[in-house]
């Protein structure tokens, strides 16, 4: 598999990178690559993800809202291991991806200096509640996220498939 | 496919971590004769499940079994509609699977069991698994019994319970079921599962397929 080895070289000489720019000073707290995923008729939630670059000195991103005429409701939302039933199947250790996964309300979300936080898959996300019209591959709306020293931020999720 | 990032990456894909790489680096040292390891969990015996069957939302109500169509693989799947992050990305990950095994495409169903029949009904589970697959199948029914009978031979956990507070919290395993025409469960992905890898796994299961044929 030449192409793992390729992807863990890449990531390596990112993270040398990245440990080099810690060096100098760092800019203002920065929220990139914003996506939503596109939704059914009828389905009820959505979701936000997002990249957060701290800023020179600790924050922590507090709460987030969309406009009402996306969703009723967002809320930050982490994905983690929980135990349904404890059933483990004979001979695999299926680590914490067996069980089950459920979700949990989080209500802050400390963003080190420098430090990169990403919300995706599988992690923490915004988790829309009541949406309004069904989220089409395109559009684009504004999500505003609260953070204890930066204060609002107000960023564009593009809908994606 | 948008070129500004890979959606994927979640932490869980990062746990599979270095055991797997050490795996992948021992496979590669062996050359090309080595045996083909797939992404994908295998259990063996393979777990019979094809005479296992669940009400169809997409198809009036009728028996589907958890068995492939001859010649093809059933992808069969736990969730419910209203699960932001989980349900959506491993649908969105086997599309993008699909859509790297050309032809051989047309050879798999993809059928989306809800685990949360009471605010799942019929019609939103039709447009659920239609919003990722035009010839997905969403299946669904009321009995609890029948739910828990179909899931145990495939090993699914569930559990959807309301808070004090109201709030209704679903705990679910997250793994993707692969069923050939005999009803046999060949192969599991968990969560995180990489579309290319999912694809490969599709690519060797097929070839297996058509030499047996």
């Amino acid at each position: 598999m030449p192409d793992a080895t390729a992807r863990l070289s890449g990531a390596l000489a990112v993270l040398v990178l990245a440990a080099a720019a810690c060096g100098g000073a760092s800019g203002p707290l920065a929220v990139t690559d914003v996506w939503s995923r596109a939704s059914a008729a009828g389905q009820e939630t959505g979701v936000v993800y997002f990249e957060i670059s701290g800023g020179a000195s600790s924050d922590a991103l507090l709460g987030v809202t969309v406009p009402r005429a996306i969703a009723a409701g967002a809320a930050l939302h982490e994905t983690v291991a929980a135990d349904a039933t404890g059933t483990t199947m004979a001979g695999h250790d299926m680590g914490d991806m067996g069980d089950g996964m459920t979700m949990q309300a989080v209500s802050r979300v400390p963003i080190g200096a420098g430090a990169t936080v990403v919300f995706e898959p599988g992690g923490y996300h915004v988790m829309l509640l009541g949406l309004v019209e069904p989220l089409v591959a395109g559009a684009s709306f504004e999500v505003t996220l609260t953070f204890e020293s930066a204060g609002e931020i107000v960023v564009v999720a593009e809908v994606r498939e | 496919m948008h070129g500004m990032s890979a959606p994927n990456r979640g932490r869980w894909r990062r746990r599979v971590p270095a055991a797997l790489l050490a795996l992948s680096l021992l496979v590669a040292a062996c050359g090309e004769s080595g045996p083909y390891i797939p992404a994908g969990l295998v259990r063996t015996p393979y777990p019979e499940v094809g005479h296992l069957a669940l009400p169809e939302s997409t198809n009036g109500g009728a028996d589907f079994n958890f068995r492939a169509q001859p010649g093809e693989l059933l992808l069969l799947y736990f969730g419910y509609t209203g699960c932001p992050d989980i349900c959506p990305t491993t649908l969105a990950d086997l599309r993008a699977a699909l859509r790297q095994i050309g032809d051989r495409a047309e050879r798999v169903e993809v059928a989306f069991v809800t685990i949360d029949p009471d605010r799942d009904a019929d019609s939103v589970m039709t447009a659920y698994i239609h919003a990722f697959f035009a010839e997905g199948h969403g299946l669904r029914t009321d009995d609890p019994d029948l739910l828990a009978t179909v899931s145990a031979p495939l090993g699914v956990n569930y559990s959807v319970s309301a808070n004090p507070d109201g709030y209704i919290e679903v705990v679910h395993s997250a793994w993707v079921y692969v069923i050939d025409e005999q009803g046999r469960l060949l192969l599991m992905w968990p969560f995180g599962t990489e579309p290319e890898d999912i694809a490969e796994d599709l690519k060797h299961l097929f070839k297996d397929l058509d030499a047996d044929a």
